[in-house]
Protein backbone atom coordinates (compact mmCIF):
# COMPACT_ATOMS: atom_id res chain seq x y z
CA UNK A 1 0.00 0.00 0.00
CA UNK A 2 1.22 3.48 -0.83
CA UNK A 3 -0.35 6.80 0.13
CA UNK A 4 0.57 10.41 -0.57
CA UNK A 5 -1.14 11.37 2.68
CA UNK A 6 -0.03 9.27 5.68
CA UNK A 7 -3.31 9.71 7.56
CA UNK A 8 -5.10 7.95 4.68
CA UNK A 9 -3.17 4.71 5.19
CA UNK A 10 -4.94 3.31 8.23
CA UNK A 11 -8.52 3.76 6.98
CA UNK A 12 -7.57 2.38 3.57
CA UNK A 13 -5.70 -0.57 5.08
CA UNK A 14 -8.73 -1.41 7.24
CA UNK A 15 -11.02 -1.16 4.23
CA UNK A 16 -8.86 -3.50 2.17
CA UNK A 17 -8.53 -6.01 5.02
CA UNK A 18 -12.18 -6.04 6.02
CA UNK A 19 -13.80 -5.90 2.60
CA UNK A 20 -11.21 -8.22 1.02
CA UNK A 21 -11.00 -6.17 -2.15
CA UNK A 22 -8.05 -6.93 -4.37
CA UNK A 23 -7.29 -3.45 -5.62
CA UNK A 24 -8.20 -0.08 -4.12
CA UNK A 25 -7.56 3.45 -5.29
CA UNK A 26 -8.39 6.77 -3.70
CA UNK A 27 -8.25 9.86 -5.88
CA UNK A 28 -9.48 13.40 -6.04
CA UNK A 29 -12.35 14.22 -8.35
CA UNK A 30 -9.73 15.59 -10.77
CA UNK A 31 -8.06 12.19 -10.96
CA UNK A 32 -5.07 12.92 -8.71
CA UNK A 33 -4.12 9.73 -6.93
CA UNK A 34 -4.12 9.93 -3.13
CA UNK A 35 -3.45 6.31 -2.22
CA UNK A 36 -3.45 2.89 -3.80
CA UNK A 37 -3.37 -0.75 -2.83
CA UNK A 38 -2.78 -3.67 -5.15
CA UNK A 39 -1.51 -1.93 -8.26
CA UNK A 40 1.91 -3.03 -9.41
CA UNK A 41 2.52 -0.65 -12.30
CA UNK A 42 2.27 3.12 -12.31
CA UNK A 43 0.67 2.98 -15.76
CA UNK A 44 -2.25 1.00 -14.35
CA UNK A 45 -2.79 3.57 -11.61
CA UNK A 46 -2.72 6.45 -14.05
CA UNK A 47 -5.20 4.73 -16.34
CA UNK A 48 -7.52 3.67 -13.53
CA UNK A 49 -7.50 7.12 -11.94
CA UNK A 50 -8.18 8.88 -15.23
CA UNK A 51 -10.96 6.49 -16.19
CA UNK A 52 -12.50 6.49 -12.71
CA UNK A 53 -12.61 10.27 -12.53
CA UNK A 54 -13.99 10.40 -16.07
CA UNK A 55 -16.75 7.90 -15.32
CA UNK A 56 -17.78 9.72 -12.17
CA UNK A 57 -17.81 13.07 -13.97
CA UNK A 58 -19.82 11.78 -16.92
CA UNK A 59 -22.26 9.85 -14.71
CA UNK A 60 -22.80 12.93 -12.56
CA UNK A 61 -23.49 14.95 -15.71
CA UNK A 62 -25.86 12.28 -16.99
CA UNK A 63 -27.70 12.29 -13.68
CA UNK A 64 -27.97 16.05 -13.82
CA UNK A 65 -29.23 16.04 -17.43
CA UNK A 66 -31.85 13.41 -16.74
CA UNK A 67 -32.96 14.95 -13.50
CA UNK A 68 -31.90 11.88 -11.59
CA UNK A 69 -30.14 14.02 -9.02
CA UNK A 70 -27.11 12.76 -7.17
CA UNK A 71 -25.86 9.22 -7.41
CA UNK A 72 -24.06 7.00 -4.97
CA UNK A 73 -21.88 4.18 -6.16
CA UNK A 74 -21.42 2.59 -9.56
CA UNK A 75 -20.94 -1.16 -9.53
CA UNK A 76 -19.96 -3.32 -12.46
CA UNK A 77 -20.28 -7.00 -11.70
CA UNK A 78 -18.22 -9.03 -14.14
CA UNK A 79 -17.94 -12.78 -14.39
CA UNK A 80 -14.98 -13.09 -12.07
CA UNK A 81 -14.29 -9.58 -10.82
CA UNK A 82 -16.43 -6.63 -9.88
CA UNK A 83 -15.62 -2.94 -9.91
CA UNK A 84 -16.96 -0.52 -7.30
CA UNK A 85 -16.63 3.21 -7.97
CA UNK A 86 -18.03 5.85 -5.64
CA UNK A 87 -17.57 9.59 -5.13
CA UNK A 88 -17.66 10.87 -1.58
CA UNK A 89 -17.37 14.16 0.25
CA UNK A 90 -14.30 15.11 2.22
CA UNK A 91 -14.02 18.44 4.05
CA UNK A 92 -14.11 21.12 1.34
CA UNK A 93 -13.54 18.71 -1.56
CA UNK A 94 -14.75 15.59 -3.39
CA UNK A 95 -12.81 12.34 -3.57
CA UNK A 96 -13.44 9.12 -5.45
CA UNK A 97 -12.85 5.55 -4.35
CA UNK A 98 -12.35 2.68 -6.73
CA UNK A 99 -12.13 -0.97 -5.73
CA UNK A 100 -11.83 -4.23 -7.64
CA UNK A 101 -13.20 -7.28 -5.86
CA UNK A 102 -13.46 -11.00 -6.50
CA UNK A 103 -15.90 -13.75 -5.55
CA UNK A 104 -14.35 -14.01 -2.09
CA UNK A 105 -16.38 -10.97 -1.04
CA UNK A 106 -19.59 -9.24 -2.12
CA UNK A 107 -20.87 -5.84 -3.16
CA UNK A 108 -22.57 -5.58 0.20
CA UNK A 109 -19.30 -6.09 2.08
CA UNK A 110 -17.44 -3.64 -0.16
CA UNK A 111 -20.15 -1.02 0.22
CA UNK A 112 -20.37 -1.54 3.99
CA UNK A 113 -16.66 -1.12 4.64
CA UNK A 114 -16.29 1.62 2.05
CA UNK A 115 -18.83 3.64 4.03
CA UNK A 116 -16.89 3.02 7.22
CA UNK A 117 -13.64 4.04 5.55
CA UNK A 118 -15.20 7.29 4.38
CA UNK A 119 -16.35 8.01 7.95
CA UNK A 120 -12.81 7.35 9.22
CA UNK A 121 -11.25 9.51 6.52
CA UNK A 122 -13.55 12.42 7.28
CA UNK A 123 -12.78 12.11 10.99
CA UNK A 124 -9.02 12.03 10.56
CA UNK A 125 -8.62 14.45 7.64
CA UNK A 126 -6.52 17.58 8.19
CA UNK A 127 -7.98 20.92 7.23
CA UNK A 128 -6.20 21.25 3.89
CA UNK A 129 -6.63 18.34 1.55
CA UNK A 130 -5.41 17.35 -1.89
CA UNK A 131 -8.08 18.31 -4.32
CA UNK A 132 -6.96 21.76 -5.28
CA UNK A 133 -7.56 22.83 -8.82
CA UNK A 134 -5.31 21.10 -11.35
CA UNK A 135 -3.64 23.61 -13.64
CA UNK A 136 -2.44 22.56 -17.08
CA UNK A 137 1.02 23.97 -16.47
CA UNK A 138 1.55 21.92 -13.29
CA UNK A 139 -0.38 18.80 -14.25
CA UNK A 140 2.55 16.74 -15.51
CA UNK A 141 4.78 17.64 -12.57
CA UNK A 142 1.97 16.83 -10.13
CA UNK A 143 1.34 13.51 -11.81
CA UNK A 144 4.98 12.49 -11.85
CA UNK A 145 5.45 13.49 -8.25
CA UNK A 146 2.41 11.44 -7.25
CA UNK A 147 3.59 8.37 -9.12
CA UNK A 148 7.06 8.62 -7.60
CA UNK A 149 5.52 8.74 -4.15
CA UNK A 150 3.14 5.89 -4.84
CA UNK A 151 5.66 3.57 -6.43
CA UNK A 152 8.85 4.72 -4.80
CA UNK A 153 10.62 5.71 -8.00
CA UNK B 1 -41.58 -72.17 3.72
CA UNK B 2 -41.40 -73.90 0.32
CA UNK B 3 -45.11 -73.33 -0.17
CA UNK B 4 -44.67 -69.72 0.79
CA UNK B 5 -41.86 -69.35 -1.72
CA UNK B 6 -43.99 -70.94 -4.42
CA UNK B 7 -46.92 -68.65 -3.62
CA UNK B 8 -44.76 -65.56 -3.60
CA UNK B 9 -43.04 -66.61 -6.84
CA UNK B 10 -46.47 -66.97 -8.46
CA UNK B 11 -47.58 -63.61 -7.12
CA UNK B 12 -44.47 -61.95 -8.49
CA UNK B 13 -44.90 -63.63 -11.86
CA UNK B 14 -48.45 -62.32 -12.06
CA UNK B 15 -47.48 -58.83 -10.97
CA UNK B 16 -43.79 -58.03 -11.61
CA UNK B 17 -44.31 -54.63 -9.91
CA UNK B 18 -45.32 -56.26 -6.64
CA UNK B 19 -43.21 -55.54 -3.58
CA UNK B 20 -43.50 -59.20 -2.68
CA UNK B 21 -40.01 -59.57 -4.12
CA UNK B 22 -38.68 -58.31 -0.78
CA UNK B 23 -40.21 -61.17 1.18
CA UNK B 24 -39.45 -63.70 -1.55
CA UNK B 25 -35.76 -62.82 -1.77
CA UNK B 26 -35.47 -62.80 2.02
CA UNK B 27 -37.10 -66.25 2.20
CA UNK B 28 -34.71 -67.58 -0.46
CA UNK B 29 -31.76 -66.07 1.40
CA UNK B 30 -32.79 -67.73 4.66
CA UNK B 31 -33.15 -71.00 2.82
CA UNK B 32 -29.63 -70.66 1.49
CA UNK B 33 -30.67 -70.26 -2.15
CA UNK B 34 -28.42 -67.26 -2.52
CA UNK B 35 -28.19 -67.12 -6.31
CA UNK B 36 -31.97 -67.20 -6.68
CA UNK B 37 -32.31 -64.64 -3.86
CA UNK B 38 -29.81 -62.40 -5.59
CA UNK B 39 -31.65 -62.60 -8.90
CA UNK B 40 -34.99 -61.70 -7.31
CA UNK B 41 -33.55 -58.90 -5.17
CA UNK B 42 -31.48 -57.53 -8.06
CA UNK B 43 -34.52 -57.32 -10.34
CA UNK B 44 -36.58 -55.73 -7.56
CA UNK B 45 -33.88 -53.15 -6.83
CA UNK B 46 -33.70 -52.41 -10.56
CA UNK B 47 -37.45 -51.86 -10.63
CA UNK B 48 -37.43 -49.76 -7.43
CA UNK B 49 -34.04 -47.99 -7.46
CA UNK B 50 -35.12 -45.53 -4.77
CA UNK B 51 -36.26 -48.23 -2.34
CA UNK B 52 -33.62 -48.43 0.39
CA UNK B 53 -34.87 -51.77 1.71
CA UNK B 54 -34.36 -53.38 -1.70
CA UNK B 55 -30.69 -52.37 -1.70
CA UNK B 56 -30.34 -53.45 1.93
CA UNK B 57 -31.65 -56.90 1.01
CA UNK B 58 -29.29 -57.03 -1.95
CA UNK B 59 -26.40 -56.12 0.34
CA UNK B 60 -27.24 -58.84 2.87
CA UNK B 61 -27.44 -61.49 0.14
CA UNK B 62 -24.09 -60.36 -1.28
CA UNK B 63 -22.56 -60.39 2.20
CA UNK B 64 -23.82 -63.97 2.64
CA UNK B 65 -22.20 -64.88 -0.67
CA UNK B 66 -18.90 -63.40 0.53
CA UNK B 67 -19.06 -60.58 -1.99
CA UNK B 68 -17.84 -57.78 0.31
CA UNK B 69 -17.44 -55.23 -2.46
CA UNK B 70 -20.95 -55.81 -3.76
CA UNK B 71 -22.39 -55.57 -0.25
CA UNK B 72 -20.43 -52.39 0.44
CA UNK B 73 -21.76 -50.76 -2.74
CA UNK B 74 -25.33 -51.77 -1.97
CA UNK B 75 -25.25 -50.53 1.64
CA UNK B 76 -23.62 -47.31 0.53
CA UNK B 77 -26.55 -46.86 -1.84
CA UNK B 78 -28.91 -47.49 1.07
CA UNK B 79 -27.31 -44.69 3.08
CA UNK B 80 -27.57 -42.35 0.14
CA UNK B 81 -31.30 -43.04 0.03
CA UNK B 82 -31.84 -43.28 3.79
CA UNK B 83 -28.94 -41.88 5.85
CA UNK B 84 -30.35 -43.32 9.07
CA UNK B 85 -30.91 -46.89 7.87
CA UNK B 86 -30.00 -49.05 10.85
CA UNK B 87 -29.30 -52.19 8.80
CA UNK B 88 -26.93 -50.38 6.46
CA UNK B 89 -24.91 -48.92 9.33
CA UNK B 90 -24.66 -52.38 10.93
CA UNK B 91 -23.69 -53.95 7.61
CA UNK B 92 -21.05 -51.36 6.80
CA UNK B 93 -19.69 -51.69 10.34
CA UNK B 94 -19.35 -55.42 9.76
CA UNK B 95 -17.57 -54.97 6.42
CA UNK B 96 -15.23 -52.35 7.86
CA UNK B 97 -14.44 -54.68 10.77
CA UNK B 98 -13.63 -57.53 8.39
CA UNK B 99 -11.32 -55.35 6.34
CA UNK B 100 -9.53 -54.12 9.47
CA UNK B 101 -10.84 -50.54 9.32
CA UNK B 102 -11.78 -50.48 12.99
CA UNK B 103 -12.26 -46.71 13.21
CA UNK B 104 -14.86 -46.77 10.44
CA UNK B 105 -16.49 -49.82 12.00
CA UNK B 106 -16.88 -47.98 15.31
CA UNK B 107 -18.32 -44.96 13.56
CA UNK B 108 -21.04 -47.01 11.89
CA UNK B 109 -21.77 -48.94 15.08
CA UNK B 110 -22.00 -45.70 17.04
CA UNK B 111 -24.51 -44.35 14.58
CA UNK B 112 -26.42 -47.63 14.74
CA UNK B 113 -26.49 -47.38 18.54
CA UNK B 114 -27.87 -43.87 18.30
CA UNK B 115 -30.62 -45.21 16.06
CA UNK B 116 -31.29 -48.23 18.29
CA UNK B 117 -30.21 -47.20 21.81
CA UNK B 118 -31.82 -50.29 23.39
CA UNK B 119 -29.64 -52.68 21.39
CA UNK B 120 -27.02 -53.65 23.98
CA UNK B 121 -25.16 -55.84 21.48
CA UNK B 122 -24.15 -52.71 19.60
CA UNK B 123 -22.70 -51.08 22.73
CA UNK B 124 -20.68 -54.19 23.57
CA UNK B 125 -19.45 -54.45 19.97
CA UNK B 126 -18.23 -50.85 20.11
CA UNK B 127 -16.50 -51.55 23.43
CA UNK B 128 -14.84 -54.66 22.03
CA UNK B 129 -13.55 -52.94 18.90
CA UNK B 130 -12.27 -49.96 20.88
CA UNK B 131 -10.30 -52.36 23.08
CA UNK B 132 -8.82 -53.87 19.94
CA UNK B 133 -7.89 -50.40 18.69
CA UNK B 134 -6.09 -49.61 21.93
CA UNK B 135 -4.25 -52.95 21.96
CA UNK B 136 -3.18 -52.35 18.38
CA UNK B 137 -1.31 -49.26 19.50
CA UNK B 138 0.65 -51.06 22.21
CA UNK B 139 4.33 -50.76 21.42
CA UNK B 140 6.56 -53.53 20.22
CA UNK B 141 9.68 -54.02 22.36
CA UNK B 142 12.05 -51.16 21.66
CA UNK B 143 9.45 -49.19 19.77
CA UNK B 144 9.11 -45.46 20.48
CA UNK B 145 6.64 -44.26 23.10
CA UNK B 146 3.10 -44.48 21.72
CA UNK B 147 0.70 -41.57 21.52
CA UNK B 148 -1.50 -41.20 24.62
CA UNK B 149 -4.59 -43.42 24.53
CA UNK B 150 -7.67 -41.83 23.06
CA UNK B 151 -10.04 -40.44 25.68
CA UNK B 152 -12.99 -42.80 25.76
CA UNK B 153 -15.64 -41.73 23.33
CA UNK B 154 -14.05 -38.39 22.60
CA UNK B 155 -15.74 -36.79 19.58
CA UNK B 156 -17.01 -40.16 18.49
CA UNK B 157 -20.37 -40.16 20.22
CA UNK B 158 -21.83 -38.74 17.07
CA UNK B 159 -20.66 -37.91 13.55
CA UNK B 160 -18.38 -35.01 14.37
CA UNK B 161 -15.25 -33.38 13.08
CA UNK B 162 -12.67 -31.39 15.02
CA UNK B 163 -10.36 -29.25 12.91
CA UNK B 164 -8.14 -26.22 13.22
CA UNK B 165 -8.48 -22.73 11.80
CA UNK B 166 -6.09 -23.68 9.01
CA UNK B 167 -8.45 -26.38 7.77
CA UNK B 168 -6.52 -29.38 9.11
CA UNK B 169 -8.45 -32.28 10.59
CA UNK B 170 -7.57 -33.01 14.20
CA UNK B 171 -10.05 -35.70 15.14
CA UNK B 172 -13.15 -37.52 13.97
CA UNK B 173 -14.53 -37.78 10.49
CA UNK B 174 -17.56 -36.99 8.39
CA UNK B 175 -18.85 -38.92 5.44
CA UNK B 176 -21.07 -37.91 2.59
CA UNK B 177 -24.32 -39.83 2.34
CA UNK B 178 -22.71 -42.07 -0.30
CA UNK B 179 -20.10 -43.15 2.26
CA UNK B 180 -17.21 -41.17 0.82
CA UNK B 181 -15.05 -39.57 3.50
CA UNK B 182 -15.37 -35.79 3.28
CA UNK B 183 -13.45 -34.83 6.43
CA UNK B 184 -10.61 -32.96 4.73
CA UNK B 185 -12.94 -31.18 2.33
CA UNK B 186 -15.26 -30.06 5.14
CA UNK B 187 -12.36 -28.82 7.26
CA UNK B 188 -10.98 -26.87 4.32
CA UNK B 189 -14.39 -25.43 3.44
CA UNK B 190 -15.10 -24.24 6.98
CA UNK B 191 -11.62 -23.10 8.00
CA UNK B 192 -12.39 -19.40 7.64
CA UNK B 193 -15.93 -19.48 8.97
CA UNK B 194 -14.91 -18.76 12.54
CA UNK B 195 -13.25 -15.53 11.48
CA UNK B 196 -16.33 -14.57 9.45
CA UNK B 197 -18.59 -15.30 12.42
CA UNK B 198 -16.33 -13.35 14.73
CA UNK B 199 -16.35 -10.38 12.35
CA UNK B 200 -20.11 -10.56 11.92
CA UNK B 201 -20.86 -10.58 15.64
CA UNK B 202 -18.32 -7.81 16.26
CA UNK B 203 -19.73 -5.56 13.54
CA UNK B 204 -23.30 -6.26 14.59
CA UNK B 205 -22.39 -5.75 18.25
CA UNK B 206 -23.65 -9.18 19.19
CA UNK B 207 -20.69 -10.10 21.40
CA UNK B 208 -18.70 -13.31 21.02
CA UNK B 209 -20.10 -16.03 18.80
CA UNK B 210 -20.86 -19.36 20.45
CA UNK B 211 -22.57 -21.58 17.89
CA UNK B 212 -23.85 -21.79 14.35
CA UNK B 213 -26.79 -24.10 13.73
CA UNK B 214 -27.58 -25.05 10.14
CA UNK B 215 -30.61 -26.86 8.76
CA UNK B 216 -30.01 -28.60 5.44
CA UNK B 217 -32.73 -30.95 4.27
CA UNK B 218 -32.67 -34.13 6.31
CA UNK B 219 -29.51 -33.11 8.12
CA UNK B 220 -28.82 -30.60 10.88
CA UNK B 221 -25.36 -29.27 11.69
CA UNK B 222 -23.99 -27.41 14.65
CA UNK B 223 -20.65 -25.63 14.48
CA UNK B 224 -18.81 -24.75 17.68
CA UNK B 225 -15.45 -23.41 18.66
CA UNK B 226 -14.05 -25.52 21.53
CA UNK B 227 -10.93 -23.33 21.64
CA UNK B 228 -9.79 -20.19 19.85
CA UNK B 229 -7.80 -22.32 17.40
CA UNK B 230 -10.29 -25.09 16.70
CA UNK B 231 -13.74 -25.72 15.29
CA UNK B 232 -16.05 -28.65 15.90
CA UNK B 233 -18.81 -29.64 13.49
CA UNK B 234 -21.52 -31.97 14.74
CA UNK B 235 -23.92 -33.50 12.25
CA UNK B 236 -27.18 -35.30 12.95
CA UNK B 237 -30.32 -36.36 11.15
CA UNK B 238 -33.23 -33.96 11.25
CA UNK B 239 -35.15 -36.29 13.54
CA UNK B 240 -32.86 -35.08 16.33
CA UNK B 241 -34.50 -31.88 17.60
CA UNK B 242 -32.40 -28.72 17.53
CA UNK B 243 -32.35 -28.45 21.31
CA UNK B 244 -31.01 -31.98 21.66
CA UNK B 245 -28.43 -31.39 18.96
CA UNK B 246 -27.22 -28.38 20.96
CA UNK B 247 -26.83 -30.62 24.04
CA UNK B 248 -24.94 -33.19 21.99
CA UNK B 249 -22.70 -30.42 20.68
CA UNK B 250 -22.11 -29.19 24.26
CA UNK B 251 -20.92 -32.64 25.21
CA UNK B 252 -18.76 -33.00 22.12
CA UNK B 253 -17.16 -29.62 22.86
CA UNK B 254 -16.28 -30.74 26.38
CA UNK B 255 -14.77 -33.94 25.05
CA UNK B 256 -12.85 -32.10 22.37
CA UNK B 257 -11.41 -29.71 24.96
CA UNK B 258 -10.43 -32.61 27.16
CA UNK B 259 -8.77 -34.36 24.24
CA UNK B 260 -6.90 -31.21 23.24
CA UNK B 261 -5.70 -30.71 26.82
CA UNK B 262 -4.39 -34.26 26.93
CA UNK B 263 -2.52 -33.65 23.70
CA UNK B 264 -0.91 -30.46 25.03
CA UNK C 1 -40.01 -2.42 -2.34
CA UNK C 2 -43.57 -3.71 -2.52
CA UNK C 3 -46.16 -3.50 0.21
CA UNK C 4 -46.22 -7.29 0.36
CA UNK C 5 -42.51 -7.53 1.19
CA UNK C 6 -42.83 -4.80 3.78
CA UNK C 7 -45.80 -6.52 5.41
CA UNK C 8 -43.93 -9.82 5.53
CA UNK C 9 -40.93 -8.18 7.19
CA UNK C 10 -43.11 -6.22 9.60
CA UNK C 11 -44.70 -9.48 10.72
CA UNK C 12 -41.27 -10.84 11.64
CA UNK C 13 -40.36 -7.79 13.67
CA UNK C 14 -43.59 -8.18 15.63
CA UNK C 15 -42.10 -11.28 17.27
CA UNK C 16 -40.81 -10.25 20.69
CA UNK C 17 -37.06 -9.66 20.75
CA UNK C 18 -36.60 -9.22 17.00
CA UNK C 19 -34.57 -6.08 16.33
CA UNK C 20 -34.64 -6.17 12.54
CA UNK C 21 -35.91 -8.23 9.63
CA UNK C 22 -34.21 -7.82 6.29
CA UNK C 23 -34.68 -9.18 2.80
CA UNK C 24 -31.20 -9.57 1.32
CA UNK C 25 -29.81 -10.27 -2.14
CA UNK C 26 -27.94 -13.52 -1.49
CA UNK C 27 -25.11 -12.96 -3.98
CA UNK C 28 -24.55 -9.28 -3.30
CA UNK C 29 -25.32 -8.98 0.40
CA UNK C 30 -27.34 -5.85 -0.29
CA UNK C 31 -30.54 -4.86 1.48
CA UNK C 32 -33.62 -5.37 -0.71
CA UNK C 33 -36.19 -4.45 1.94
CA UNK C 34 -36.08 -3.99 5.69
CA UNK C 35 -38.10 -3.52 8.82
CA UNK C 36 -36.01 -2.48 11.77
CA UNK C 37 -36.05 -0.76 15.12
CA UNK C 38 -34.33 2.60 15.10
CA UNK C 39 -30.55 2.50 15.09
CA UNK C 40 -30.23 -1.04 13.75
CA UNK C 41 -27.42 -1.47 11.19
CA UNK C 42 -29.32 -3.42 8.56
CA UNK C 43 -26.64 -2.86 5.91
CA UNK C 44 -24.04 -4.68 8.01
CA UNK C 45 -26.44 -7.47 8.96
CA UNK C 46 -27.30 -8.01 5.29
CA UNK C 47 -23.66 -8.10 4.17
CA UNK C 48 -22.54 -10.48 6.90
CA UNK C 49 -25.56 -12.74 6.68
CA UNK C 50 -25.00 -13.21 2.95
CA UNK C 51 -21.30 -13.77 3.49
CA UNK C 52 -21.88 -16.42 6.14
CA UNK C 53 -24.54 -18.10 4.04
CA UNK C 54 -22.08 -18.26 1.14
CA UNK C 55 -19.37 -19.74 3.33
CA UNK C 56 -21.69 -22.31 4.84
CA UNK C 57 -23.00 -23.28 1.42
CA UNK C 58 -19.59 -24.88 0.91
CA UNK C 59 -20.44 -27.27 3.76
CA UNK C 60 -23.69 -28.53 2.28
CA UNK C 61 -22.11 -28.76 -1.18
CA UNK C 62 -19.21 -30.77 0.19
CA UNK C 63 -21.43 -33.20 2.05
CA UNK C 64 -23.95 -33.46 -0.79
CA UNK C 65 -26.81 -32.34 1.41
CA UNK C 66 -29.51 -29.91 0.21
CA UNK C 67 -28.83 -26.16 0.39
CA UNK C 68 -29.18 -24.52 3.79
CA UNK C 69 -32.78 -23.68 4.68
CA UNK C 70 -32.14 -21.99 8.03
CA UNK C 71 -28.97 -20.82 9.76
CA UNK C 72 -28.68 -19.42 13.28
CA UNK C 73 -25.56 -17.68 14.54
CA UNK C 74 -25.69 -17.48 18.33
CA UNK C 75 -23.54 -15.01 20.22
CA UNK C 76 -23.27 -13.74 23.77
CA UNK C 77 -25.17 -10.53 22.96
CA UNK C 78 -27.71 -11.63 20.38
CA UNK C 79 -28.48 -13.84 17.43
CA UNK C 80 -28.50 -13.68 13.66
CA UNK C 81 -31.10 -15.80 11.86
CA UNK C 82 -30.83 -16.44 8.11
CA UNK C 83 -33.40 -18.32 6.05
CA UNK C 84 -33.51 -19.06 2.35
CA UNK C 85 -36.05 -16.56 1.07
CA UNK C 86 -36.69 -17.79 -2.44
CA UNK C 87 -35.00 -16.99 -5.72
CA UNK C 88 -31.62 -15.46 -4.84
CA UNK C 89 -32.89 -13.94 -1.62
CA UNK C 90 -32.27 -14.42 2.07
CA UNK C 91 -34.48 -13.50 4.99
CA UNK C 92 -32.44 -12.23 7.88
CA UNK C 93 -33.43 -11.41 11.45
CA UNK C 94 -31.29 -9.94 14.19
CA UNK C 95 -32.56 -10.66 17.68
CA UNK C 96 -31.62 -10.53 21.31
CA UNK C 97 -30.91 -13.69 23.29
CA UNK C 98 -34.17 -13.56 25.20
CA UNK C 99 -36.08 -14.38 22.02
CA UNK C 100 -38.08 -17.56 21.45
CA UNK C 101 -35.89 -19.24 18.85
CA UNK C 102 -38.62 -21.55 17.63
CA UNK C 103 -41.01 -18.66 17.12
CA UNK C 104 -38.50 -16.61 15.11
CA UNK C 105 -37.57 -19.65 13.04
CA UNK C 106 -41.21 -20.31 12.20
CA UNK C 107 -41.82 -16.63 11.44
CA UNK C 108 -38.92 -16.66 8.97
CA UNK C 109 -40.04 -19.89 7.32
CA UNK C 110 -43.58 -18.57 7.09
CA UNK C 111 -42.28 -15.33 5.57
CA UNK C 112 -40.17 -17.26 3.08
CA UNK C 113 -43.26 -19.22 2.04
CA UNK C 114 -45.27 -16.04 1.56
CA UNK C 115 -42.54 -14.44 -0.55
CA UNK C 116 -42.16 -17.45 -2.85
Amino acid sequence: MRALEPWVEDPLRTFVAESQVRVALLMTSAGQVVAQHGFTRSLDVMTAAALGAGIVASTRELARETGAGTFGAIVHQGGKLGVFLAPFSMPDTQWIGLAVFGPDTSIGMVQLFFGRMVDDLVKTAPRTLPGREVLPETFEDDLNASLRALFGR
Amino acid sequence: MTDDIAAMTLELAQDPNSLVFLRLAEALRRKGQLDAALTVAGRGAGRYPELADAHDLLARIQADKGDGDGAFDAWTTVLRLAPDHLGAHKGLAFIAYRTGDLGRSVRHLTRALELAPADTSLASAIERIRSMMVSRTEPAPGAPEPAPPEPRGAVELTPALLFDQQGRVLRGSLERSDGVDASDAVAAALAGVSREAERATRMLELGEWRAIAIESGAVNYELRTPTAETLLLVMRGREVPAGRLARIADKAVEQARQWLEELA
Amino acid sequence: MTTREQMVLDDITRVAGVRSAILVAADDGLVVAESALEGQATEAAAAFAARLAQRLAALTRTLHTPPMSVMLLQATGGQLFVAAGGEGLLLVAVTGNEVNIGEVRLALLDAAGRLN
